[in-house]
């Protein structure tokens, strides 16, 4: 019996907590606190419950272990590896002789930075940039609406500078329950006396530590922000210095936001004018403020104007370039920052080279010795809408649960239906697969081995703690795998033969300049990571990015002017009388493929619970643990209500790991493509138990069963 | 010997529980904290108190309940006859009983933890440092210290600091 503590990093969200599985024999047996590893995100090596509970989905009964071909939709047989390989390498070959964009490839923001490597590798090698991955869904504004005003798409800072800030603006999102581990810095300065500012429509476990606490309507934070710059303006608050010498374009924010007067924005936004004056002041009369964010914000046609305001904002404040300062969108799922990074997205290469930059191009050609394609590709709502068309035709699907994630989900599934050929890789069942041909078992992030990029442009390499199950595979070698048998079997760059994860980040050090010096050598040893860019092997990695100059072409920050206010694309009216907002639980994660398949966090988070404010809920004749009825124009979805006064009048939240994607609406913002989830108008009505249970049968269960027949 | 138990600044629970599962995960599936909402935002554990003058080890037919060196309060499962008397007269309802060996079940401040040099799982995982461990008086003190510090300061800023979390 041999016993040992392995290093990992916590599979679930963006904090990228370290922690030791305690594993006997290659089974995991237990967890410890990475209480000795300094200057890791998460001090003192705490964890919220998701990170405590992480042995538990491991050893669920339904992982999958053998790799599955369908006979009929939803039922398969088992098949072997080399079958499974073969045929999705002679399909994929197929449809790219024909035309490479009939493909398209899911990478995945919940697996390391090398599978995400390979996936968009694969499919720029077979011809097609349709590559992309669940950050659509989350923050592509994020990266859209930061690049446009500093030039790049990350965090600006890391934990560390909210620690030492003496202000930190909180919006749209609920930090205490998506991160609470890196909420932790958030009580840590407020403890040293910074100030809080928390701007959402339900009043939440965060808000509870707000020193100003802004409560406006889901979707008015145009009006909400713009509010605040004119505040900044109007009184002189700003940092005139820093917009002289850094900024670009800060007279056009002068005029854009001069109808944004306070009272106009407490129209808009339901805040009080004071309250906005006050926040205005608080923030940027502090000397070092940060601002963070997530999906409450991005999710909105307009996510990628909310981003670049917020920018604009952190800005002419003088906000960037200095420690304790700067913008911090936190990622929700573990990798999204890597799977950007990797370019499992349909315009760039990895390290955000773009694909129609014919310089880029040729570099990559030379590199992967094939032509590659400038064009653009799809991304997933894109692509969800060119299938329905018939133009693309088959999906490679790894790591990911579009039925759950994606907004609309009725359409989404009628679209998967409509596919000619579909592969899953996944570590257990989800309601994607009852469309699949093929099902891969992939090993789960703890039972194989690379490097992953956290919240803060983190790079951590986490270790092999347990043997996978059955005849499960990490993901890299599946993606390897099919790339030998469609024929790229050349060593080096221009084919798919790699020993282990560690070969695979080689290259990648070789093609993303921002990696250049993150070799697995570095990272193995250094458990703490490095933060990118480290553009060279002796390079310390950056805490703090643009000290001198922003990433734009010209070294300045771009400023916004976002003159018009723009509310959801779906108001309340009379049929939809509600507006419906979405948020998650701390216990659940995701599409809850992971969390539902662990004991201690199934039973205390359930079930998803409507939240209702008590004046509505008394004019519909609701009481807290009815059932009721949500309906959207595109869906309906039963659900029981809680009366809170937690969210506003006339606003329903459901939090949205149970599959309430079928109510979202999934218009797109123009330039980041991410669908508006946040906010659509609704209505409700109350129903018997009975009702709620017929409606339940035609929603996808979050937890499936998948058959598997004989021969 | 100081008694030490785990202390709970309210204040700066976000009621995440991750103390009830890694509770729960030490003591094979019972988590002997829980954590309450209170008035729909309020939240705080409750966990055992170990008390200086503790009712249940006083109330205990059997002596099944009786304290170690670090003065926790623990319960010897081979002695307990599931009579529920410590339950009955805990002023916190902490003893539970464990429905399947028919015995209680509390807080032992994990006791195969400290055994280690290692903290109370849930005072090691806790997020926001709402949980504290240690001596009672020990704890006070610290408070004070902190409260003074920042009083201090805010003399000398002239700004109004709010005084959470101290
Ligand atoms: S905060 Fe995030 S990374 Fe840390 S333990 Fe929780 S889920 Fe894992
Ligand atoms: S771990 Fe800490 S913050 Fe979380 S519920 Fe327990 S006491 Fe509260
Ligand atoms: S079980 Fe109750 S009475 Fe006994 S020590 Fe704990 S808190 Fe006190």
């Amino acid at each position: 019996m041999s016993e040992r503590l392995v290093p990992v990093v916590c599979p679930y969200c963006g904090v990228g907590c370290r922690l030791y599985i305690r594993s006997v024999d290659g089974y995991p047996v237990g967890i410890e606190y990475a209480k000795d590893i300094p200057n890791i995100s998460n001090e003192l090596g705490k964890l919220c419950p998701k990170g405590n509970a992480v042995v538990e989905y491991l050893l669920a009964k339904d992982r999958l272990k053998k790799p599955l071909k369908a006979k009929e939709q939803g039922k398969f047989v088992e098949i072997s590896w080399s079958e499974a390989i073969k045929e999705i390498a002679e399909r994929l070959k197929a449809y790219a002789k024909d035309d490479p964009n009939q493909l398209m490839f899911f990478g995945s923001a919940r697996t390391f930075n090398e599978p995400n490597y390979l996936i968009q590798k694969l499919a720029r090698m077979l011809g097609t940039n349709n590559v992309d991955h669940c950050a659509r869904l989350c923050h592509a504004p994020t990266v859209t609406g930061l690049k446009a005003v500093f030039g790049a798409g990350a965090m600006t800072n890391t934990y560390k500078d909210i620690e030492e800030a003496n202000v930190i603006f909180i919006i749209g999102h609920n930090y205490a329950e998506t991160h609470p581990v890196g909420f932790r810095y958030v009580l840590k300065a407020k403890e040293r006396g910074a100030k809080v500012i928390v701007a959402d429509p339900r009043f939440t476990r965060t808000a509870w530590f707000a020193d100003i606490y802004l409560q406006h309507y889901p979707g008015s934070d145009i009006a909400l922000i713009n509010g605040l710059i004119h505040v900044i303006i109007k009184e002189k608050l700003y940092d005139e210095r820093f917009v002289r010498e850094r900024c670009v374009g800060f007279d056009e924010v002068v005029s854009a936001v001069e109808k944004f007067t306070p009272e106009f924005v407490e129209k808009v936004t339901g805040v009080p004018a004071e309250l906005i004056v006050e926040a205005a002041r608080t923030f940027a009369t502090a000397g070092k403020g940060v601002i963070t964010w997530a999906m409450g914000l991005t999710q909105h046609t307009h996510g990628t104007d909310n981003v670049r305001l917020l920018g604009t904002l952190s800005a002419i404040c003088g906000y960037q370039g200095k420690e304790g300062a700067g913008c911090a969108p936190m990622r929700g799922q573990n990798n999204v920052q890597g799977a950007c990074d990797m370019a499992a997205l349909p315009n760039v290469f990895p390290g955000y080279q773009a694909v129609t930059d014919p310089e880029k191009r040729k570099f990559f050609e030379e590199f992967w010795g094939v032509e590659l394609s400038g064009e653009v590709g799809l991304t997933t709502v894109e692509a969800a809408y060119a299938a329905d068309k018939g133009k693309v035709k088959a999906y490679y699907v790894m790591g990911e649960n579009p039925v759950i994630s994606e907004a609309n989900a009725n359409h989404v599934m009628h679209t998967l239906e409509r596919l000619e050929f579909m592969v899953v890789q996944d570590i257990v069942p989800t309601p994607t697969m009852e469309f699949a041909d093929i099902v891969l078992p992939a090993a789960a992030m703890l039972e194989n081995e690379g490097s992953i990029t956290n919240t803060e442009r983190r790079v951590q390499w986490s270790f092999q703690a347990a043997k996978p199950p059955g005849e499960a595979r990490p993901d890299w070698w599946i993606i390897s795998e099919v790339g030998k048998a469609i024929g790229f079997d050349k060593t080096g760059s221009g084919g798919f033969v790699y020993n282990d994860a560690a070969d695979v980040l080689r290259e990648i050090n070789a093609c993303t300049p921002q990696y250049r010096g993150i070799t697995p050598e570095r990272l193995k040893e250094n458990l703490a990571g490095l933060h990118w860019p480290c553009p060279s092997p002796d390079h310390p990695g950056t805490r703090v990015l643009y000290k001198e100059k922003f990433l734009t072409p010209d070294g300045k920050a771009h400023l916004a002017a976002v003159p018009e206010y723009r509310g959801p694309v779906e108001m309340p009216d009379e049929e939809y009388p509600f507006l419906l907002t979405t948020h998650r639980y701390v216990g659940m994660y995701h599409t809850a493929t992971m969390t539902m398949r662990s004991e201690a966090l199934k039973k205390r988070w359930s079930e998803p619970l409507a939240e209702i404010h008590p004046e509505d809920a008394e004019k519909l004749g609701i009481k807290s643990g009815d059932w009721i009825k949500i309906e959207t124009r595109r869906g309906a979805y039963p659900i029981k209500a809680k009366v809170t006064r937690a969210v506003k009048k006339g606003v329903i939240a459901v939090p949205w790991h149970w599959g309430a994607n079928v109510l979202t609406n999934d218009a797109l913002d123009p330039v980041a493509k991410i669908p508006e989830t946040k906010a659509c108008a609704c209505k409700v009505v109350k129903i018997t138990e009975e009702d709620a249970k017929r409606l339940m049968e035609k929603l996808p269960p979050v937890i499936p069963k998948i058959e598997v027949v004989r021969g | 010997m100081a008694r030490k138990t785990v202390f709970i600044d309210f204040s700066k629970c976000i009621e995440c529980r991750a103390c009830e599962v890694a509770c729960e995960r030490e003591h094979n599936g019972m988590s002997f904290i829980s954590v309450f909402e209170w008035q729909e935002m309020a939240a705080m554990a409750l966990n055992c108190r170990h008390c200086e003058k503790a009712p249940c080890v006083e109330v205990c037919p059997t002596n099944a309940l009786y304290r170690d060196k670090d003065g926790a309060v623990l319960l010897a499962p081979q002695k307990c006859i599931g009579c529920l008397m410590c339950g009955i007269v805990c002023p916190f309802g902490i003893p539970e009983l464990d429905l399947i060996n028919k015995i209680m079940g509390k807080c032992d401040l994990c006791a195969h933890r400290r055994a280690e040099g290692k903290l109370p799982a849930c005072v090691e995982t806790c997020p926001t440092d709402a949980l504290l461990y240690g001596e009672f008086n020990e704890i006070i003190r610290k408070r004070r210290e902190k409260f003074t510090e920042k009083t201090i300061e805010l003399a000398k800023t002239g700004e109004n600091i709010q005084l959470t979390g101290v």
